[in-house]
């Protein structure tokens, strides 16, 4: 039973953390698998979260490869599973399997500097990855990170965000005009053209919403990144999350375990369907 | 090994293979389709092709993965449901449909190894069956490197000499099943040798419909995604299932957990089959389709099986067994379709 | 006899001056003597036109297409869709109108009567060729249809390649049209429901086992669903929970549609799935037969809806597809309806 890739193991969730609240809740999900078990991860990778009664949804995992305590998921309420997940209490148990895709190329990015731009719930993929170079700060160039939502109430990590602050660059922004905001107001593209990051020796990541991305890519051209310079994920409706159910493929890829992460100069050249 | 068995004694052979669990096309009504044999003397060998490949019985419709419960000390339980140990023997299996289980096999194995398909897939021996004349007006298996005498993927391959089978053996598995009733086959007499090449020879001549040119396709389709052709192909689909569920090849499908009782919770999580010609097979929770109508998905479906497979395992996604095409409910046909991808543009 | 050329004089006619955006007809396969549907928007796509038995094919469906088509487009164009319709394929023209589904101006009927005799059906064309291979069918004289193969024409009595339907059909022509071609020959069944006896015959034990034994073949290709014109709803009651979703549907109104059927092609779901198309069905369907033609796996599905047909008719004299102002059998009542179930 160990080694059947369908088989989830099961998880506690030991904390759950409120990120947004509204129509559009993010929860943040800390979980402790019941049975030892050598699950490891890279930055980037995602799991399948299984609700057993109702379904499946794969999840990027937003804590670092260097936690061992437990795995951290946040997640955006969207359908059945994830209502179903936002309805459960600590102590409840899910099953997980995983890990699952092929995560940030980290390591060719040693001596880079580092530009992370997300918008709503994409800072959770971008969670993981930013947290692995802080783990081994010595590795990387500079650190950026710029990040928005429609209002500062859908900010994710919000706490997490003001200890960032202190260590690496962040520039945050929100839709509208709100009262008491100080930060940039606007869309996450024109804040990057507005805060002009260097593409001198970097790397970019971005993650949110498909129209957000299109657009972040190009200013970030027009800023003279270059298409290999340029990270983003891609989702597609997964079922097996292995690469034989059929569904989630962009020409020949499948996006569970060819992809998610994909630089623009690979995905500019797959056929434009997702 | 190659031997004589003559139709007197088939079903003797078949008696000793009592612990296998055994296979044959059967004719209920007018429908040909796979059916598990008691009476080894009922088997017919001389039949066109099944509705539903042999596929089905490796790869069922319907299986179930685990069972989950509400429990006492966890919380929850959950039990894995491998396939049950029954070796089985599937005769009459036609080459097309053993290549088309070689081109599965390439989607199951690979990093992560499916245990439920490969449960199945190695304790089944598969016997084929030469097909002497075309078992469909709308066999193409030449087109797309197959035969009607292909021996690949298959541990026995049965031609029908008349009054008597030529047996090649061409596997271990398919001695095994040879040397379990050695005294009701005989060695095969040189003229015996020269029916059989002349039956196969002449198998060939008699395929009538083939796709010129073929290699040329992949290449082809590389450049026509963003191209109006498929909204003119697709104009008559009715958006069915029939294509994708008798093909061979074909393998999508789909995991969801049926419940029995909720409080305390108990029910399985079930593979059934899918498909790519569904329109909610791509949609997200959200509600955004990257398939949003009947020309992305058609698209998808030759694309998936004359471009992308063969850039992932060098071999087109289609054995030529002309099922899509005789069963269409609007005739859309396969190789009308890339005869016009062939020539598009010129 | 319907003179094709007739046919496609009018298709060329209305095309240039205009009238239609494209017509849906018949044009050879590639494959066979079947005809195939054809979307023909050019005076040279006409020359592909055919009017023969093997003309089986429900056309109306496309006209569902049509409208969700329309419906997706910023400016659509207006005219209406020209279509070939038989007497039966057009009584679900009325049936759509009935339901308000299309409107009289959205269609440019072009109704071809099927004269003495009607449409072949496949399988007992290739059952009386024993295996060889039709190129050809013609209407011949009066009831007799003309098939060419490799070894030449011969002659076979309609009636004995007949689709099942054609047998107890009771609408020869399409009443509605906007051009007929072809007599108005009247060939009313005695006995509309005849074909039903067979089964009705048979006890309830009897009966279950005959419908557990079909409907555990289905494998769920839903091809008798996509068939029918009838089966318009934007979503149908096997479809999955996040189906029709916009934008703004809630994640709980997602999380909280039932699951009425489940994927598996197992005996209750397919039973619950068929049964409960034939009761949606009911005074709705006018038996193009479709659904059985299309079915891989051979279900006598014609049954079942007909029953239901049956019982229209018997309870309620409702005949659906015959008036185009009759309201749906679902959403009127008459004093005469029966009450006997009212204690």
């Amino acid at each position: 039973m160990d080694h059947n890739v369908y088989i989830p193991k099961l998880a506690k969730i030991i904390e759950i953390k409120e990120e947004v609240g509204g129509s559009r809740p993010i929860k943040s999900f800390r979980t402790h698998f019941i049975n030892k078990n050598d699950f490891s991860h890279r930055c980037g990778q995602s799991a399948m979260i299984s609700v057993l009664g109702k379904g499946e949804s794969m999840i990027s995992i937003s804590s670092s490869p260097f936690v061992k305590d437990y795995l951290q998921f946040s997640i955006l309420k969207m359908g059945r599973v994830t209502t179903a997940l936002h309805e459960m209490q600590v102590g409840n148990v899910i099953g997980i399997r995983g890990p699952y895709g092929n995560g940030f190329p980290i390591e060719e990015w040693k001596g880079k500097n580092l530009v992370f731009i997300g918008g709503g719930i994409g800072l959770a993929p971008i969670w993981s990855v930013l947290n692995t170079a802080l783990g081994k700060r010595e590795d990387y160039g500079d650190l950026m990170l710029i990040y928005g939502a429609r209002t500062s109430k859908d900010l994710v990590f919000n706490d997490e965000l003001k200890d960032l602050k202190k260590k690496i660059t962040v520039f945050l922004s929100v839709d509208v005009e709100e009262e008491g905001w100080k930060e940039f107001v606007g869309f996450v593209p024109q804040n990057v053209t507005d805060k002009k990051p260097s593409p001198k020796n970097s790397i970019t990541v971005t993650c949110g919403p498909p129209i957000m991305i299109k657009f972040v890519i190009k200013a970030l051209k027009d800023l003279g990144f270059e298409d290999e310079q340029i990270y983003t994920t891609v989702e597609n409706k997964m079922k097996c999350g292995i690469g034989k159910c059929g569904r989630c493929n962009i020409g020949k890829h499948y996006v569970c375990k060819d992809g998610p992460v994909y630089s623009w100069a690979q995905l500019k050249n797959l056929p434009q369907e997702y | 090994m190659e031997k004589i068995l003559t139709k007197k004694s088939f079903s003797k052979w078949v008696k000793k293979l009592e612990s296998y669990k055994i296979y044959a096309p059967v004719k209920n009504d007018d429908l040909w389709n796979y059916e598990i044999i008691d009476i080894p003397e009922s088997i017919q060998l001389d039949y066109p092709n099944t509705v539903l490949s042999p596929k089905t019985i490796i790869f069922p419709q319907r299986e179930i993965f685990l069972e989950f419960k509400a429990s006492n000390e966890e919380g929850l339980e959950v039990k894995e449901i491998l396939p049950e140990e029954k070796p089985a023997v599937i005769f009459g299996v036609r080459p097309c449909d053993a290549i088309a289980l070689t081109l599965t096999d390439n989607v199951f194995k690979g990093d992560f190894e499916d245990p439920y398909y490969w449960k199945r897939r190695n304790q089944t021996i598969l016997i084929g069956l030469t097909c002497n004349i075309p078992p469909s007006f709308d066999c193409f298996c030449l087109s797309v490197d197959g035969s009607p005498h292909s021996k690949d993927g298959l541990d026995i391959l049965m031609t029908d000499l008349g009054d008597k089978y030529y047996i090649e053996s061409l596997t271990k598995k398919g001695n095994q099943l040879i040397n379990l009733a050695k005294d009701c086959f005989e060695e095969p007499k040189v003229t015996d040798k020269k029916d059989l090449e002349e039956i196969h020879a002449n198998s060939e001549k008699q395929i009538k419909r083939q796709i010129k040119d073929i290699k040329k396709i992949p290449k082809k389709l590389k450049g026509m995604f963003d191209t109006p052709f498929w909204d003119k192909e697709s104009l008559s689909c009715i958006q069915c299932g029939i294509c994708t569920y008798l093909c061979p090849t074909c393998h999508c499908f789909d995991i969801n957990d049926e419940v029995a009782s909720s409080a305390p919770l108990k029910g399985k999580r079930v593979r059934t089959w899918d498909n790519c010609q569904f329109p909610d097979f791509t949609m997200h929770s959200s509600g955004h389709n990257p398939r949003p109508d009947k020309s992305s998905r058609l698209r998808q479906r030759i694309l998936h099986k004359f471009q992308y497979f063969v850039e992932l395992y060098e071999n087109f996604q289609c054995v030529g067994c002309g099922r899509c095409i005789s069963k269409c409910p609007v005739g859309i046909d396969i190789i009308e379709v890339l005869d016009k991808v062939r020539d598009y543009g010129s | 006899m319907v003179n094709v050329e007739d046919i496609k004089k009018e298709a060329i006619r209305i095309l240039k001056e205009g009238k239609v955006k494209y017509i849906i007809g018949y044009k050879k396969s590639t494959n066979g003597s079947m005809s195939v549907p054809a979307f023909i928007e050019s005076s040279e796509d006409v020359e592909n036109l055919i009017w023969d038995p093997t003309c089986v094919y429900n056309l109306t469906r496309f006209l569902v297409d049509e409208k969700r088509r329309k419906a997706r487009e910023k400016n659509p164009d207006e005219r209406p869709v020209g279509i070939i319709v038989k007497g039966c394929d057009s009584r679900a023209i009325i049936v759509l109108l009935q339901e308000k589904f299309i409107n009289r101006d959205d269609v440019y009927i072009l109704g071809i009567s099927c004269e003495t005799t009607g449409v072949l059906d496949e399988k007992k064309l290739s059952k009386k060729l024993n295996g060889k291979k039709a190129e050809k069918v013609e209407y011949d004289e009066k009831n007799n249809f003309a098939i060419t193969t490799a070894d030449g024409k011969i002659k076979v009595p309609a009636d004995e390649i007949l689709a099942e339907r054609c047998l107890e059909c009771r609408a020869n022509f399409p009443a509605i049209n906007d051009v007929l071609f072809g007599e108005k020959v009247e060939r009313k069944s005695d006995k509309p429901f005849e074909s039903l006896e067979k089964i009705e015959s048979l006890s309830k034990e009897k009966r279950w086992s005959f419908w557990k034994e079909q409907l555990d073949k289905c494998i769920r290709c839903y091809a008798c669903r996509s068939v029918c014109p009838m089966c318009y709803c934007d979503e149908c009651v096997v479809d999955t929970i996040n189906f029709a979703v916009t934008a703004d549907t809630t994640a709980e109104e997602k999380a909280q549609r039932i699951k009425w059927v489940e994927k598996s092609p197992a005996t209750s779901e397919n039973f619950v799935y068929h049964l409960v198309r034939a009761i949606h069905l009911a005074g709705r369907c006018i038996d193009c037969g479709e659904c059985e033609r299309v079915c891989p796996m051979d279900i006598p599905l014609r049954f079942l809806n007909k029953k239901m047909e049956k019982e229209a008719k018997e309870l309620f004299d409702y005949d659906a597809g015959f008036d185009p102002d009759q309201p749906s059998l679902v959403s009127c009542f008459k004093d005469e309806d029966p009450e006997d179930f009212i204690r």
